[in-house]
């Protein structure tokens, strides 16, 4: 409640942080963990150079950061933004893909 | 020879982009936990609820699709758990844990006026 949208996505980083795309039993899955990562490395490839990708599994009842969310980095802003543009609001496994960039020192720390 | 794991399979992501009104995708990047994920759970509620009233149940093809339970029949012999019901009940199942989780952030937001708590069958 009160969320202003209005200003938008903000000052654009190298890093893409992406929404309501994964559920944690589609991360416990081995297989469809591999799989998960796949389709998200080979989306975003069109769109930039992608120099990593962090996506948070659960560890059995321990409560990890950022489990859910889908974190990339590209090479520069610009790659960063187009992938923004042609990724929010398409659909992973039918949900409504949901994006914003995300500060470049708390992903190299791992503060997701 | 042929590697079975390197078998062509359908990639997650659609091909086209679906707006909830009222609710953009791009959100910035300083909101709280508790700010991103009741905004989250409510465009997941709102998504849910559109797919409700469209009869909208993406029913998934091929390695996707589960395999069908026993049928049930009521007394008339008519199917009572076909894909389409099914479907229906695990949707409404799922916005009624995201209306309970928003309601735990947000004890203000107003549940869609179709939404009823589960296990109150007003029909059958």
């Amino acid at each position: 409640a009160g969320i202003d949208l209005s200003q938008g996505a903000g000052r654009a980083t190298e890093i893409l942080c992406l929404m309501n795309m994964v559920t944690e039993d589609e991360l416990k899955a081995d297989d469809e963990y591999e799989e998960i990562l796949e389709d998200v490395r080979d989306e975003c490839s069109k769109y930039g150079i992608v120099r990593s990708l962090e996506i948070p599994r659960p560890y059995e009842d321990h409560p990890v950061p950022g489990v859910g969310k889908v974190f990339v980095e590209f090479a520069s802003t610009s790659d960063c933004q187009r992938a923004q543009a042609a990724l929010t609001g398409r659909k992973f496994a039918n949900r409504t893909v949901v994006t914003s960039y995300y500060d470049v020192d708390k992903y190299h720390n791992r503060q997701f | 020879a042929l590697n079975p794991a390197k078998k062509e399979r359908r990639s997650r992501w659609s091909t086209t982009k679906s707006f909830v009104p009222g609710m953009p995708t791009i959100l910035p990047a300083d909101l709280t936990e508790d700010q991103r994920n009741a905004y989250l759970l409510q465009l997941e509620i709102e998504d849910a609820t559109r797919k409700l009233r469209l009869a909208d149940f993406g029913v998934a093809e091929g390695r996707e699709r589960s395999p069908s339970p026993e049928p049930v029949y009521d007394a008339n012999g008519k199917r009572l758990n076909t894909r389409e019901v099914r479907k229906r009940q695990e949707l409404e199942q799922l916005r009624h844990e995201k209306i309970q989780a928003l309601l735990k952030i947000n004890p203000n937001f107003k549940p869609p006026a179709d939404y009823r708590a589960p296990n109150i069958r007003l029909h059958d």
